[in-house]
Order: C-alpha cells, then sequence, then structure tokens
C-alpha cells in the first residue's frame, strides 16, 4: 500500500513540475498562432514600418519596438552608474549599522508595484520635466527615469548581493598590501564578482523591457518615432496596455498579440543570456 | 605628489560619489514612499471600506469593490498557485534533483519569474477571453496563478534543498516510506522557509496590474460573480489615477496605499518568520 | 600571572599593557598582553582556539579597522612610535607590515600582476623595474622555477601551495620590516606545509616574522620565541627551545603536553 502511495506522491510531483513547461511552450504556441494573420499580412514590414493606423488597417511596430529600446537604454544609462554607486555604498562603505536598514529598505522598495512608481511619475515627475523642457510632460525622456527609479532597487539590490560573494580574506589580503577601500573595489571587489555584476545588470534590462505599469501612465501611447526626446511615444507593453481593450478587428489583435510574442521573445533571450551565460556559477553549488 | 597620496584622494573621490549616488537613489525613492504615505493617508477613511465607487462629486464613494475583488482575485490564485508550485518545487528538490528535466525546469521557471507579466496577460486573453466572449474574474485569476507559480516552484525548490541530508537519511534508516519522509521531516525543516516564499509570493502578483488590464478588467460595482468582470485594487487605481477627477485621484491613492501596506507587510513579516528561524 | 622572557635581539615590536575589545563584545578579548618581538627572528603563537592569539596578530597591522568598532587600548611600539594611535597612516603602515592568511588568497588577476599589484600600489610604473622586483620576489618565495613560464595565467590555477608561496612572494615584494603569518598552512596537504615552513625560516633574514600556528610542532621546528597564550591573555613567552622543554608556567606546561586544547 504504502509503495502505491509513494509512487502516486512521486509522479503526482512530477507531473505537476512538467506543467510548468508546458504552459511556457503554450504561451509561445497561442501566441505565434494569433500572430499568423499579422504576418502573413505584414511580414516583415511589421518591424520596419512606424505607420499604426488601426483606422486603415494597417500595423507597424517599427515605433514601439524603438521606443521599448530607447526607453529602456535610458534607463539603464541613467539606472547603473546609481545602482553600482549604491551597491559599492551598501558592500564596503556603509557602516555596519546602516548596512542593514538601509539594505533592507532597498530590498522593500523593489517590492513596491511598478504601478505606484507610474502615478508617482504621473502627478509628481510629468509636471516637473514639462516645467524644465516644456511640451507636456509626458514622453521617451518621463517614461525612461521613471523607469530608471522603478528598475533601481532591484538593480542595485542584485548587484550587491553579487559583490558580497567576494571573500573577505580575499579583501583583507590587499588591504594588507596597504591597498584603500578603492583599490581594494576596483581590483578585487570588481574583477572577483564581475560575472555576477554583469548577469545582475542585464537581469534587471530584461526586467525593464517588460515593465509596462511604470511607463504606461507616463509615455503617452503615440506611435511615432521622434529624436525629441520630451515628445511623446509609446513602446510595446505601452501599445498592448492602451489597445488590447480597444482592438475591434481581427487584424488589429493579431497584430497586438505579434507585438506580445516579439516582447516575449526578446525578453526570453535577454534574461536567458543573463542567467545561463553570466549566472550560472553562483547559482546553487 | 606620492603615489600613494594620489590614491588616498582618489579613493577620497570614489567614496564621496558612491555616497552621493546612494543619497540620490534612496532619496527619490523616500520621496515616492512619502508621496504614497501621504497622499494614502490623506485619502483614508472609513467610506472606502463601505462603499463602491460612485460617479465623480458624489460623497460616499469608496473602494469596495476593488478591495472585495483584490481579495477573490489574488485569494483564488493563492489557493491554486501554492499547493502546486509547493508540489512542483517538491519534485524539483527531492525526485528530479539534478536530472536534465528538474534542471530544464529550473532554467524555465527561472526565466519566466522575469519575464514581461503583460505577455501573460494577452496569453490568458487569447485562451479565455475569446472563447468565452469576455473578460471575468477567473481569467485574471489563471493570470495570477501563471505567474505565481514559477515563484513559488524556486522557492520551495531552494528551501526543501537547505534541510539536511542526514535528516531525510535518518528517516529513512527508521523505515519511513519517502512521501512520508518528504511530507514529515523535510517540510517540517522547511516550515519556515516555505511560508516566508509563499508571502513573498504572494506579495508579488498582489502588486500585478497589466496581467488583469484585460483579463479580469473592471467592475465599477460589487461583484462576486467569477466569470463577470471584476474590480481589482490594481486596475482600479489606474483607471482612477488617470481619470482627470479629483476625487477619482484621491481613491486611486487610496487603493495605491491600502496595496503598498499590504505588500510591505507582506515582505516584512516573511523578512521577519526567516529572521527568528535563523536566530534560534 | 606571566612569565616573559628577556629578547636580547634588537626589537621589531614592543606590544605594552595592550588590550582588544570586539565591537560586539563587552569584555576585551586581548587583556594586558605585554611582549617583545625580535628583530630579524621568527616569534610563533600557539594556545588553544579562541586563545586570542589571530585577533593579536591581526591588530599588529590593525586589520581589526575594517569592521567599525573595535577598540584598541595600550601600546604597540613600532620604529619609536604607538601605530594605535589614530593618526596613524594605516596604508604605509601595512605596506612595512605584510600579512599572509589561513587561505591562499590569489587575486583574481595574473600571477605576475599579483606579485606587481603592491609595488603598483606604491605608483610603481617602470616595466623593468617591475619585472626585476616581481622575479626577485618569486624567486625568493621559491616559487619561480614553477611559474616563470606562465607568468601570465590565472594564478587561480595554481595549486593550494603554490598559491601561498605566491601570496609570500607578493607580500615580500613590497619589502616589509615585518610579516605576519596567520595560520597559514592550515589549508594545505603535508609535502606543502613542509615547504611553506622552509621558506619561513629561509625569509628571517630579510624581516622579522611573527606566525600563528595550531600545531605546536609547527611553532617548535620553526620559531625563535614562543608565545602562549590562553583566555586572552599572553601567558608565557620564552626561547622556544627552553619553553617546549622547561616550560614556566603551570597552564604553559599543561597544553604543551597536551592536558587541555
Amino acid at each position: 500500500m504504502t509503495h502505491i502511495i509513494d509512487k502516486i506522491f512521486a509522479n503526482a510531483t512530477r507531473l505537476i513540475a512538467i506543467i510548468v513547461l508546458l504552459i511556457t511552450a503554450w504561451i509561445f504556441t497561442v501566441l505565434f498562432q494569433e500572430s499568423l494573420l499579422s504576418m502573413q499580412t505584414f511580414g516583415l514590414d511589421f518591424v520596419t514600418e512606424s505607420k499604426w493606423a488601426p483606422n486603415l488597417e494597417k500595423f507597424g511596430a517599427f515605433a514601439a519596438i524603438m521606443g521599448s529600446v530607447i526607453s529602456t537604454f535610458l534607463a539603464m544609462v541613467l539606472a547603473v552608474p546609481i545602482a553600482i554607486g549604491v551597491a559599492i555604498f551598501l558592500s564596503e562603505i556603509a557602516h555596519a549599522k546602516l548596512k542593514a536598514p538601509v539594505g533592507v529598505s532597498i530590498e522593500l522598495l523593489a517590492a513596491i508595484p511598478s504601478v505606484i512608481y507610474g502615478m508617482w511619475g504621473l502627478f509628481y515627475f510629468v509636471p516637473i520635466i514639462r516645467d524644465i523642457f516644456g511640451g507636456i510632460g509626458i514622453g521617451m525622456l518621463t517614461a525612461g527615469i521613471v523607469l530608471a527609479i522603478m528598475i533601481l532597487p532591484f538593480m542595485a539590490a542584485v548587484t550587491r548581493d553579487a559583490m558580497n560573494t567576494t571573500p573577505d580574506i580575499l579583501k583583507e589580503s590587499a588591504y594588507a598590501l596597504g591597498g584603500t577601500k578603492w583599490d581594494v573595489i576596483k581590483d578585487i571587489v570588481i574583477p572577483y564578482s564581475k560575472a555576477g555584476i554583469i548577469g545582475a545588470l542585464i537581469l534587471a534590462l530584461g526586467r525593464a523591457i517588460g515593465e509596462t505599469m511604470a511607463v504606461t501612465f507616463v509615455m503617452g501611447n503615440v506611435h511615432k518615432v521622434s529624436f525629441d526626446l520630451t515628445q511623446p511615444a509609446t513602446s510595446i507593453p505601452v501599445t498592448l496596455a492602451n489597445e488590447f481593450t480597444e482592438a475591434d478587428t481581427k487584424l488589429y489583435f493579431s497584430s497586438l498579440f505579434e507585438l506580445a510574442l516579439i516582447l516575449l521573445v526578446i525578453s526570453f533571450t535577454i534574461i536567458s543570456i543573463a542567467k545561463f551565460y553570466f549566472l550560472r556559477r553562483t547559482r546553487r553549488a | 605628489m606620492t603615489a600613494i597620496q594620489k590614491r588616498v584622494i582618489i579613493n577620497g573621490i570614489v567614496m564621496v560619489l558612491s555616497t552621493l549616488s546612494a543619497v540620490i537613489g534612496l532619496g527619490f525613492l523616500f520621496w515616492i514612499l512619502f508621496i504614497l504615505v501621504s497622499n494614502g493617508i490623506e485619502a483614508m477613511n472609513w467610506d472606502i471600506f463601505l462603499f463602491e465607487g460612485a460617479p465623480p462629486g458624489y460623497a460616499e464613494s469608496g473602494l469596495k469593490q476593488a478591495l472585495v475583488g483584490q481579495l477573490i482575485i489574488v485569494g483564488a490564485a493563492t489557493v491554486i498557485g501554492v499547493p502546486l508550485g509547493i508540489l512542483a518545487g517538491t519534485y524539483l528538490s527531492e525526485y528530479g534533483q539534478r536530472s536534465k528535466l528538474a534542471e530544464t525546469i529550473r532554467d524555465v521557471s527561472d526565466i519566466m519569474m522575469s519575464a514581461p507579466s503583460i505577455v501573460v496577460g494577452s496569453f490568458v486573453y487569447a485562451v479565455m477571453v475569446i472563447p468565452m466572449g469576455h473578460f471575468s474574474a477567473l481569467a485574471g485569476i489563471v493570470a495570477l496563478t501563471i505567474i505565481m507559480l514559477p515563484i513559488i516552484l524556486r522557492t520551495t525548490d531552494d528551501m526543501l534543498h537547505l534541510v539536511p541530508t542526514t535528516l531525510r537519511e535518518a528517516a529513512f534508516a527508521l523505515g519511513a516510506p519517502k512521501y512520508k519522509v518528504v511530507l514529515q521531516i523535510v517540510y517540517r525543516g522547511a516550515k519556515a522557509g516555505i511560508l516566508t516564499g509563499v508571502m513573498l509570493g504572494v506579495a508579488r502578483v498582489a502588486g500585478e496590474t497589466a496581467p488583469l488590464l484585460f483579463t479580469s478588467f473592471n467592475d465599477n460595482y460589487m461583484s462576486t460573480d467569477l466569470f463577470a468582470p471584476m474590480a481589482s485594487l490594481t486596475v482600479t487605481m489606474y483607471n482612477y489615477a488617470t481619470s482627470p477627477y479629483a476625487d477619482w485621484q484621491r481613491l486611486g491613492w487610496a487603493a495605491a496605499f491600502i496595496l503598498s501596506m499590504f505588500i510591505l507587510g507582506l515582505n516584512i513579516i516573511g523578512r521577519l518568520i526567516l529572521l527568528n528561524k535563523k536566530g534560534k | 600571572m606571566s612569565t616573559i622572557c628577556s629578547v636580547t635581539e634588537e626589537k621589531a615590536l614592543e606590544i605594552n599593557k595592550f588590550d582588544f575589545t570586539y565591537a560586539s563584545a563587552d569584555e576585551p578579548s586581548l587583556k594586558q598582553v605585554t611582549m617583545p618581538i625580535a628583530k630579524n627572528s621568527i616569534t610563533a603563537l600557539i594556545g588553544p582556539s579562541g586563545c586570542g592569539k589571530s585577533t593579536l596578530l591581526r591588530s599588529i597591522n590593525r586589520m581589526h579597522d575594517l569592521y567599525p568598532g573595535n577598540k584598541y587600548e595600550g601600546e604597540i611600539m613600532y620604529n619609536g612610535r604607538n601605530i594605535l594611535d589614530e593618526k596613524e597612516d594605516l596604508i604605509s603602515l601595512r605596506v612595512n607590515i605584510g600579512m599572509i592568511f589561513q587561505k591562499p588568497t590569489a587575486f583574481p588577476m595574473s600571477i605576475y600582476d599579483n606579485v606587481a599589484y603592491g609595488l603598483r600600489l606604491q605608483g610603481m610604473r617602470n616595466k623593468t623595474e617591475l619585472g626585476d622586483r616581481v622575479e626577485k620576489a618569486l624567486k625568493d618565495a621559491a616559487i619561480w622555477k614553477e611559474v616563470r613560464d606562465r607568468l601570465k595565467h590565472d594564478a587561480n590555477g595554481l595549486s593550494g601551495g603554490q598559491q601561498q608561496r605566491l601570496c609570500i612572494a607578493r607580500a615580500i615584494a613590497v619589502e616589509p620590516e615585518i610579516l605576519l603569518f596567520d595560520e597559514p598552512t592550515s589549508a594545505l596537504d603535508p609535502i606543502s606545509t613542509q615547504g611553506i615552513e622552509e621558506l619561513v625560516t629561509e625569509l628571517k633574514d630579510k624581516v622579522s616574522i611573527v606566525i600563528v600556528t595550531h600545531n605546536m610542532q609547527q611553532a617548535a621546528r620553526v620559531s625563535d620565541y614562543t608565545g602562549f597564550m590562553y583566555l586572552g591573555e599572553l601567558i608565557e613567552l620564552g626561547k622556544t627551545e627552553e619553553l617546549f622543554v622547561t616550560p614556566k608556567e603551570r597552564l604553559t606546561e599543561e597544553y604543551i603536553t597536551g592536558k587541555f586544547g
């Protein structure tokens, strides 16, 4: 009897674990099927055309893709140096009494839902951008900055974790040769944890590119590629969030699904690179 | 200037820059927290819990429908997602271990944990909302369950892994069958860790907005019908905050405040449980 | 009570009534330690674990300053000044007093860069000068023959014993006056241990050495003076051959005869 129960339990857990794989595969399949119509209609033009005109049944995702790329790039440019600074502060500089409370508050801030960052951005940051740069304050620049602030706690926390893997004894050896803190950070801590730090930053990039709510409030959802960053723009998640409930034709839906598929493939690739190329070493021993 | 003096000066500059970036980063984050708390507290009153959202201008207006909807959607996703996630994690740690299948499931879950949640929303839209012909709470529940599953699975896997092998061996040596070892020994040893993992997982999905936008959608009135659209705190917050009406925006801040306190509370309690365990 | 022998040689260090308290502790971990350290000799510190021997060693190059809240009291006199003084320049101090750790600590860089590291910190940029000093240090550390063909290789590719000798080369490259060894062979196999012990003995012509060891035989083999510590106090300091044969203190005798430890 116990043998039968043992077998049932083992197989049940395996089945459920496999479900996770099946769901993932199913997501890809469904998104692909749903995008077929759009793929057949527009082909490669879908990613190179920026004209997105639902009333004309004309869908080109170039503006949305570029919007995702530019806003994420902007966010990374702003967030990476600050996140590294915070990580260095937390792992090497902060007094022991500061380390724990500041570290925990950063982690807690990473848990705050992104929709709240977006809401703050809309009410408090848009007016500032408007006052400084003119225009309506909603657009690529605002989205990039809000995205940077939203991703900062996560980025800083994982970068700090990577730096903390450096053994104390290695750092002490460098101090014992007369190194300053900065010498130890740049010659020992960063080289030692390089893979982990890069992995952490790429992982944050993967999260930023798929982030919806922090940017939806402040981007504007305008399908236009503009070099003026203060102009309203859009990105893949912003388009999805705004238009899924408005779509009314098969082709419109199909185009949105193709956008979702593109986003999934992009973030899957980025996260895989972070996980398998850079973070493999630090995974469970 | 000697080499050492130069290094000391550069060191000083970097220390200042790094501390400054910490101050800037934390400054922004605490600014947001301050705005959230001050607007939230200002917007809080008993009406929030007693009334449904009313058109702008009406006095008796609240978030009752969103609070109830939030509890139903997140609660149901938890009830489905947590046991499934724990069992799947059990497979990885206790049965699959380092097998190819287990490693693949681990890798895929790791990626899914960071994958864009709005994509899950569009998937559920395709497989549930389109066939049913309308938005439904059920679709929202499924979307959140899909997001929660890999999170619970990976924390369970990690937490069970921390239980010492000797403990399992001791139980086996007494002649216990494997399922009993898992259920009675391993789970007990990992209880605090799993509980924390579950709380962090629930906190994570409770803040999700994007996958609900076109699954459970929204409803301005109280509904407990799983087959109909249902309000949630996050979607309500989004709709109210982007509206032009001051009293709706106020409700938006109240929703943001309640949700954040719930999520921060779960995070803090989860950490305390682990800390307490470590202290013993 | 404690018995401190007189040191006839010139002294490298003089520790006077030294107390040390960890940030997390109420009680001092080192109590009234008074101990002369002879120049160009090897002084070993022995005692049961937790007796404070590593704590004392790490005070000599102010390693405890890396972690805030630790407190020193008393004096450690070095070249006529008290290095516990707040104004002490820790960077120069650590250049003059080097340290070798329990485990090999090869930095994540090439063998050559490991040895050149301390020299570069001091501003040495000249390639030939650097090369000469690196070669000399590697020769002095008896590892030159093994690594001369792969100086550009990652130092982590070396065996444990080789890495430890590399760390010694790195430490002596900057020509310190004192070298501190903190259980340098605890992570090594017997053959590597023997190599390190021989190396330590050869080094004393150039530097003064303090070595902490958990291994009494090692202390007896390599050192000129041995200090026995117990519960944060220096119980006895004596010439090594005398301390192990005719200990003056009852505690020392009990420890070296294996009655506790």
